[in-house]
């Protein structure tokens, strides 16, 4: 199995709390990877520095097998031009069209003619389903719809690793299963990597070859589909069948927990 | 740039046999070299793609934009020896029924 990115001992920290407590895993390349854990575990912390968004504590993370925690700005520049991503809540610029969102990584990393742009921008615009919307703004469209949208941006520049940071949250069940069709079909067709951290249970069963599970900073699991489903793990049973975990505490520490004395 | 664009002429029909990798930094040089036969209003526009390692979007908005042109003249695009990666993107974009495809150069000379 080609890895397309590894991490390697990797603290981080917002200030001085520590979120990501020395995590090592891999991402094969070619491959749907899905990032689970509850919520506050730090998918998304995690996300924002495989992109080099923010410079970890300690520890290594290759992409393609160069470390980019040593890059310096302009040298992560290019990097990042082969990284697409859909943030969390999509993150289209408001005052732009939907065209000339998906336009602008385009303008701004080549010296593409305008008149190209425009057919690529229409290809990407196709390629999600959202012919024909280019000249909308974002407020004119649908949850799915931007979603779409950030999408077509996050693949303007052909990308070969594609972040996608909870695609689906807030989409009713039919939305949400035509952007795994999507999903399928980008990796299908541009045999590219793609990480998408979820926590939709039908999307995983469509869209995954390989899971990564977090919990509180830390790695619980990392290993294909087939084996997550063997798992043993308490934390991940209860995961894929969609029951809390089991945290309850016991009576002496409710009370402590309740009265503040500790 | 890391491409190279080498006329043929076979049967009095010119036909370029298009190498390298067809990305963002290269296709606007392509397309610069393309436009100068549209411009000649060459037809048919015989190009090869069997030394092409690896083509992105840019470079098929490139060809889609060239196609357009020639349209306006009434000029034929045909596309030879398209590796089978390039035409699974081609055909998810529904390109393969918009360009003329053939299998080799000999073929698109031959109408
Ligand atoms: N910019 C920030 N500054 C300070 N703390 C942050 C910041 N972003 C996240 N955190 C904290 O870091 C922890 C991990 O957050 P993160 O956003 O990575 O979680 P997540 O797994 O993506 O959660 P969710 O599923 O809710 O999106 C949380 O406790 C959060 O409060
Ligand atoms: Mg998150």
């Amino acid at each position: 199995m080609e890895k397309a990115i590894e991490v390697k001992g990797l603290v981080t920290h917002y200030g001085t709390r520590e979120i990501l407590k020395n995590v090592t895993f891999s991402i094969p390349r070619g491959m749907t990877t899905v990032i689970l854990g509850g919520s506050g575990s730090g998918k998304s912390t995690l996300l924002r520095h495989i992109i080099g968004l923010l410079k970890p504590t300690k520890g290594n993370i290759f992409i393609n097998e160069r470390d980019i925690t040593s890059l310096s700005e302009i040298e992560m520049i290019d990097v990042r031009k082969k990284m697409g991503v859909l943030f969390q809540g999509a993150a289209l610029l408001n005052s732009l069209t939907v065209s000339d969102n998906v336009a602008l990584p385009v303008t701004e990393h080549t010296k593409l003619q305008g008149s190209t742009i425009d057919i690529m921008v229409r290809m990407k615009l196709d390629l999600v389903g959202l012919s024909g919307s280019g000249g909308l703004y974002p407020s004119q469209l649908s949850g799915g719809m931007k979603k779409r949208a950030g999408i077509a941006r996050a693949m303007a520049l052909d990308p070969d690793l594609l972040f996608l940071d909870e695609p689906s949250a807030g989409l009713d069940p039919v939305t949400a299963a035509g952007l795994d069709e999507l999903i399928v079909r980008l990796k299908k067709v541009f045999k590219i990597t793609i990480v998408v951290v979820t926590h939709e249970l039908p999307s995983i069963h469509i869209i995954a070859d390989y899971a990564v599970m977090l919990n509180r900073g830390e790695i619980v699991f990392t290993g294909t589909m087939d084996e997550l489903k063997m798992s043993d793990d308490p934390q991940i049973v209860s995961f894929l069948a969609r029951r809390p975990p089991d945290d309850s505490l016991a009576p002496g520490d409710y009370l402590k927990t309740i009265t503040g004395n500790s | 740039m890391n491409i190279g664009l080498e006329a043929v002429t076979k049967n009095d029909k010119k036909a370029f046999y298009l190498s390298g990798e067809i990305d963002m930094h290269s296709s606007p040089v392509l397309r610069k070299e393309l436009m100068k036969l549209v411009d000649r209003k060459i037809t048919p526009l015989i190009v090869d793609f069997g030394g092409v390692s690896y083509i992105d979007s840019s470079g098929i908005a490139t060809f889609v934009e060239v196609l357009k042109s020639m349209m306006e003249y009434g000029g034929a695009l045909r596309l030879t020896g398209i590796p089978d990666s390039v035409m699974e993107i081609f055909r998810f974009a529904r390109l393969d029924s918009v360009f003329d495809i053939y299998e080799s150069v000999d073929n698109a000379v031959a109408c």
